[in-house]
């Protein structure tokens, strides 16, 4: 759906600044009904390759083609299939939430019959029935998001472009956010690519796509990208901590580490850990309160990637 | 792709209902002008005198030109949202829209044309105060002109403003380069005896056109203007200012920043 070949952006420097490769032949697909999030630190390139995508930008070299469209040579095609989210919401703060979708439906040449009916759907998972004659600048950041968000759908986009959109809402706003958005997602089937660089956020979606100094480093599900870290570790909860580790450590010669009253065992690799946990469950029953295996989170696989270049927080 | 009318008035429609949602903006730029026009009108009244139209007044003489700056102002300070716009982010959405790029054009210019105009009529209104008469043909020039100047100044302002990221810079901007085109136009003095590099840069200043179609119909009958030469070369130049000043808009926002090419490639 959204198909990437061989792309880079040089930005044109000046007199006092170099020029700088910001995006260097990258290549990446999205397939058609799939939910990618790109990732990377600050500076990685993928605002770039996002003001690319949605039109604003041309790159140096490469092609991009969306929903079969040639983004260089047939963009007005493109944009009648693409709904794009900025990280600054475009909307008219002066404008009421009415006012504002009224325009959108006019940008978008919403028939006057229809235009009611989609207003309704694209508002009906939103917070904002009663607040359509308010002012946007009257609301708060989560529901200025949900205008947004509306807005967009309302056109009946086939892919949705969206540039850290939960930037700014606290972790209720975000998370209603997110929860609209998968809906969204499986019951229109639209194709999806978010930036985004809190890894929550990643968890729950088909394909995660890690940028660093231009360049594509991992692309890949969740799964399989925790997976490449190759190590998972057993994690035990007891009352007596201190000396369960302790014969831990003397019995079965187990490298552990405690943590308040976590007792946690050296990593191993992918698959040793569940023989592991049966014999120590099996031996300590009663010291034992929780025992689990612990995979490696995607932000430990955006800071290996990455080489630790952020902390893969905001 | 959307059509362009329904686009168009849309977005001026936004930019009327903005302006009159801010009633510092249409408090300032409608006694801005009229400050000056009575300031000035009467402080020169003594010392005003025009050979051959001694019979008219600085307040007069200044009246056309006075409004011709109101339009200039009023364009210029609509034309000021499009660099909020671009920071607010409303621009970058309608950007992405799919729709023609003349329609971003003339949604700020038909917005910006119309709130200036109906400051101007009020002004209008004044003109039996002066002893100046309109007919039904002389008022439509006077308007038309109104709205080839509205059209010219909004453009220039839009080219201006478009690659701007400052509010600052383009105040500074409007100082150096707007205000003297107004200024150069014959609105305030007549161009009859300035020094003759001045007298040229007043002859290709698209402004001073403007004025004198906007100033003719309240001396002349409509058809005798229409058989003057030199009211009909003022408003072929007029034409021209505002259709190139949409074409060469449209041609701005159509093109992308675009990435350097790799050296070799």
């Amino acid at each position: 759906m959204i198909r990437i070949r061989n792309l880079t952006h040089i930005y044109p420097g000046s007199r006092k600044v170099a020029p700088h490769v910001a995006v260097s032949d990258l290549s990446l697909d999205v397939r058609e009904g799939e939910f990618a999030i790109l990732s990377g630190p600050n500076g990685s390139g993928k605002s770039t390759l996002f003001r690319i995508l949605c039109g604003l930008a041309r790159p140096s070299t490469g092609q991009v083609s969306i929903a079969g469209f040639d983004l260089l040579t047939e963009p007005a095609r493109v944009r009648g299939v693409l709904g794009v989210v900025f990280q600054s919401p475009a909307v008219d703060k002066q404008l009421t939430v009415a006012e504002n979708l009224a325009i959108q439906a006019d940008l978008y040449d919403i028939p006057a019959a229809d235009y009611l009916a989609r207003r309704d759907l694209a508002l009906a998972w939103t917070d904002l029935g009663g607040r359509l004659d308010n002012r946007v600048e009257t609301l708060s950041g989560g529901l200025a998001r949900q205008v947004e968000l509306a807005k967009v759908l309302m056109t009946n986009p086939r892919v949705l472009l969206l540039d850290e959109p939960t930037t700014g809402l606290d972790p209720v706003s975000r998370r209603n956010f997110l929860e609209a958005l998968q809906r969204l997602h499986h019951e229109r089937g639209l194709t999806i690519l978010m930036t985004s660089h809190v890894f929550s956020e990643a968890e729950d979606v088909d394909r995660v796509a890690i940028m660093r100094e231009g360049k594509l480093m991992a692309y890949d599900t969740p799964q399989a990208l925790r997976a490449m870290i190759g190590t998972e570790m057993v994690v035990i909860q007891s009352r007596e901590a201190a000396s369960l580790a302790g014969r831990l450590e003397s019995e079965l010669g187990l490298t552990v580490s405690v943590v308040g009253d976590e007792v946690r065992l050296a990593e191993t690799e992918n698959g040793d850990s569940l023989p592991l946990l049966e014999k120590i469950l099996h031996r300590y029953r009663p010291d034992i309160r929780s025992i689990s295996i612990k995979q490696p989170g995607l932000d430990d696989v955006f800071v290996r990637v990455t080489g630790g270049a952020a902390s893969g927080q905001e | 792709m959307s059509s362009l009318a329904r686009v168009s008035l849309s977005l001026a429609r936004r930019e009327m209902v903005r302006f009159f949602r801010q009633p510092q903006r249409v408090v300032g730029t409608i006694a801005q002008p009229l400050l000056f026009w009575l300031f000035l009108g009467f402080g020169f009244a003594g010392s005003f005198r025009i050979p051959g139209m001694e019979n008219v007044t600085y307040l007069e003489y200044f009246y056309p030109g006075v409004m011709l700056m109101l339009m200039l102002f009023s364009a210029v300070f609509s034309t000021i949202t499009i660099i909020e716009d671009r920071d607010a982010g409303f621009l970058q959405g309608v950007l992405v829209a799919p729709v023609s790029r003349l329609a971003i054009v003339l949604g700020k210019v038909i917005g910006a044309t119309s709130i200036a105009l109906i400051q101007t009529m009020i002004f209008l209104a004044a003109a039996p105060v002066l002893g100046l008469t309109l007919g039904f043909g002389g008022l439509v020039m006077v308007v038309g002109g109104f709205v080839l100047a509205g059209v010219g100044f909004s453009t220039l302002g839009f080219l201006l403003a478009w690659g701007m990221r400052s509010t600052a810079a383009f105040h500074a901007v409007m100082m150096v380069f707007l205000m003297p085109l107004w200024m150069l136009s014959g609105a305030l003095f007549p161009l009859d005896n300035v020094p003759v590099a001045m007298k040229a840069v007043m002859m290709i200043n698209p402004v001073s056109h403007a004025l004198e179609i906007i100033r003719a119909p309240f001396y002349a009958e409509p058809s005798a203007l229409l058989s003057d030469s030199h009211y009909l070369l003022a408003l072929a130049i007029s034409v021209v200012w505002a259709v190139g000043g949409l074409v060469l808009s449209m041609i701005r926002v159509n093109r992308r920043e675009a990435g350097l090419s790799p050296k070799g490639a």
